[in-house]
């Protein structure tokens, strides 16, 4: 099975190298892709240097786009599977064949790293988070799911189109809840995560509240319409 | 309608016309795009010229006052050309992104093959 980890990278010069050196290391027969997203930092210029398979999109387009841009690599490069990939280091690459493997056994189309599931409790605001979106995608979708937040996921050959040809679809919860209410398998596997390894993280209060609240809206709303 | 409201219609409406028309010899504006605001400024001017248009509309739909649907007539059509632009927006970042992504998939940088 040929499996591409697609890694969009916006301003990760702080750990972009060591993150791709461990999935390559840990992960040998492992294709990867970064998704330069028109970083305005050195991310560009170590991809370069090192020769780190990548490609650049010429300015910044945001997470949804950049991941898309991944799955039409992997879309017409015949891959099997893709699994999205944090370039900051979060995810560990050691998981990505467990993944692999629930992908394959359990004919699932999307498969999910789940913290929860390897015993990690997500406290605080992020819990609270994370257990509102369960229940909405609970609800809407029929799937439990302990960490629908988990930003390391893989995606089978179907799943690939979708989101290479799909209009408006982002790598987040409210896409898992759409595709397991029209009748996709969602699966988890225990999984463990780390701190991100450097950079900055988005998580402040207007991102948080952007977020949510898009989420909430299309699993709540605007996916009964798609 | 007020004399008075018959004056500023006629005013912002030829101040708007000034403003598109100048958009247009800046090549800040489409053509295209233009002809909503002309139309929108003709339409206030004759609204101006004629109020029995007005009168007449406002006492078949029950207003109150006919400035009351002048007022209501502009904000219905401001909002569905919000609406439109919004779309349009929608559409234009959908094209953007698009781009982008098929100008970075056109030269991708390969791993160089492993080392063993």
């Amino acid at each position: 099975m040929r499996i591409l980890a697609v890694i969009p990278a916006y301003n990760e010069e702080a750990c972009i190298e060591q993150t791709v050196r461990s999935l390559v290391e840990t992960c040998p027969d492992i294709d990867y892709l970064v998704v330069n997203d028109g970083s305005t930092d050195a991310t560009g210029r170590i991809l370069d240097e090192r020769g780190l398979a990548h490609v650049d999109l010429p300015i910044n387009t945001g997470l949804a786009s950049g991941f898309q841009t991944g799955m039409k690599y992997a879309q017409r490069h015949g891959y099997d599977a893709a699994v999205q990939f944090d370039a900051d280091g979060q995810h560990l690459p050691e998981y990505i064949p467990a993944m692999a493997d629930a992908l394959v056994e359990q004919d699932a189309d999307v498969v999910i790293a789940s913290r929860v599931l390897a015993g990690e409790r997500l406290g605080g605001a992020r819990g609270i988070g994370s257990r509102l979106i369960s229940t909405l995608v609970h609800l809407t979708g029929g799937v439990r799911l302990t960490d629908p937040t988990s930003g390391m996921r893989m995606y089978n050959a179907r799943m690939i189109r979708l989101f290479a040809e799909g209009y408006d679809l982002t790598p987040e919860p409210d896409t898992i809840a759409l595709v397991a209410r029209k009748g996709g398998a969602v699966v988890e596997i225990p999984a463990h995560m780390q701190e991100r390894q450097g950079g900055q993280s988005y998580l402040d209060l207007s991102h948080v509240v952007r977020y949510m609240a898009r989420t909430c809206a299309s699993i709540l709303l605007f996916q009964w319409f798609r | 309608m007020s004399f008075s409201l018959r004056v500023l219609c006629i005013v912002g409406a030829a101040a708007t016309f000034l403003i598109v028309t100048n958009s247009i010899r800046r090549s800040r504006m489409r053509m295209d795009d233009a002809i909503f605001w002309v139309v929108m400024c003709l339409g206030l001017v004759i609204v101006a010229i004629f109020p029995g248009i007005a009168t007449t509309l406002s006492q078949l739909l029950g207003f109150q006052a006919p400035s009351n649907f002048v007022f209501l007539a502009v904000i219905a059509i401001l909002l569905i050309k919000l609406f439109t632009l919004s779309t349009e927006v929608s559409a234009l970042k959908s094209r953007v992104n698009e781009l982008a992504q098929e100008e970075a998939l056109r030269s991708p940088t390969e791993a160089p093959p492993d080392a063993d």
